[in-house]
């Protein structure tokens, strides 16, 4: 067993994250899911404040997704999708439906609207989780942290420019190279 | 359906992250329903979400997150989620509409000029959402809806033609402001679609703009 430090998060790999869920999903098991909350917990924690949540927020949001997370095991399919992916569009889905409410404070929490199911596979989820990670990993770092940035907040691509304190013309081609060259790393890939 | 015209890579990244804006999501999450090639972008997408998550360096969480997460869920027993909201098409003049529309409000369509009609809907998470209904005659030129920000116009039934090529159902055109265009409804129907513009603009402002090369004023 190794020592960790309080706070510090684990990192685990793709295949023991996956085989976490499917005991949480196959028997409830605890302590798997306490391994799954110390290894994702901490990083939904930082994508949420990214995008300007408060801390208070965003830890509760973090508990709202990881109870998700518990309630759905049972849905996810290792053969769609890689843990940290499906665990990204729970975290997302529930980002959309709190700026929502931010938005309407009328409206009640509810099951965030899923993006439309996809109609066949194409890739298999393994496959294409190796691509993106190499499709990244070539990206420079200042494409790197224009891509982060389109994950992590709600911008225009002038409020991103003011927030960077560049050119919009400078955001524009930095975007447009970064997809370009995700383009072609993904396409030479499959 | 054949499907000729899609979003940018940038709309369906923008997409899967979730960070498109109500209205644009709409009209992007019609096309990725009817399009397998877009369809597979934004699981692409979606993954790489998953590979940055990964990468985020962690806050750390209050020392009783863990336990105060454990406790919500002895406190709900075994619910599961009920993912099911199964209602009825929505149809409009005979026309099935995206079911990305479900919960939004579809208001009668409004005489704007001679062959066009516009109906805005009611985005209910989001009262500044520009997001219409358009439906044009044969032969008429779709209204200049004021580019300030990317536009996206998804086709739904009809179709139009212009410098960018023929644009038929479940076809998207993604331009943004720089893209001079002039659509024109093809001559053998009228054009129904919806559109979404970005950006904060209100609606008002909107609606003079489309009114503008109709009446001149
Ligand atoms: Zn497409």
């Amino acid at each position: 067993m190794t020592n960790r430090e309080e706070g510090e998060s684990l990192y685990l790999t793709a295949e023991v994250l996956e085989k976490l869920l499917v005991a949480v999903a196959t028997r409830q098991d605890r302590d798997a899911f306490g391994s799954l909350f110390g290894h994702f917990g901490p990083r939904i924690k930082t994508f949420f404040r990214r995008g300007g949540m408060s801390p208070e927020m965003a830890e509760e949001l973090v508990q709202e997704t990881m109870l998700r997370v518990w309630r759905k095991a049972s849905h996810y399919d290792p053969g769609r999708a890689a843990v940290s992916t499906w665990i990204f569009t729970i975290a997302r889905n529930l980002r959309i439906d709190f700026n929502r409410r931010q938005r309407d404070p009328s409206l009640l929490p509810s099951d965030p609207v899923d993006v439309p199911p996809s109609i066949e596979d194409e890739l298999l989820a393994a496959e294409r989780d190796e691509n993106v990670r190499l499709a990244l990993a070539k990206l420079s770092p200042e494409q790197q942290a224009i891509i982060r940035l389109s994950y992590y907040i709600e911008k225009s691509q002038t409020e991103i420019a003011s927030e960077l304190g560049i050119p919009l013309g400078t955001v524009k081609s930095r975007i447009r190279l970064a997809m370009n060259r995700l383009r072609a790393v993904l396409d030479e890939d499959q | 359906m054949t499907i000729t015209h899609h979003p940018t890579d940038e709309t369906l990244m923008r997409y899967a992250a979730g960070t498109i804006g109500a209205g644009p999501a709409i009209v992007v999450g019609a096309h990725v329903s009817a399009c397998p090639h877009c369809a597979e972008a934004v699981r692409t997408f979606e993954a790489l979400g998953g590979a940055i998550l990964e990468q985020t360096e962690p806050t750390a969480l209050s020392a009783d997150a863990l336990a105060k997460t454990l406790a919500r869920i002895d406190a709900e027993g075994k619910r599961e989620a009920s993912g099911d909201n199964h209602s009825q098409p929505i149809v409009i003049d005979g026309v099935r509409l995206p079911d990305t529309l479900k919960g939004c409000e579809i208001r009668r369509w409004r005489w704007i000029g001679p062959g066009i009609h516009m109906s805005r809907v009611g985005v209910p998470h989001d009262p500044e959402a520009n997001l219409i209904l358009l439906k044009v005659g044969p032969g008429r030129a779709l209204p200049d809806h004021g580019h300030v920000g990317t536009e996206l116009t998804y086709i739904v039934s009809g179709s139009y033609t212009d410098a960018l090529g023929q644009f038929t159902p479940g076809d998207i055109a993604d331009v943004d402001e720089h893209v001079e265009h002039q659509p024109i409804v093809d001559r053998d129907g009228e054009c129904i679609c919806l559109a979404a513009v970005e950006g904060k603009m209100r609606f008002n402002s909107l609606i003079g703009r489309m009114l503008q090369p109709i009446f001149g004023i």
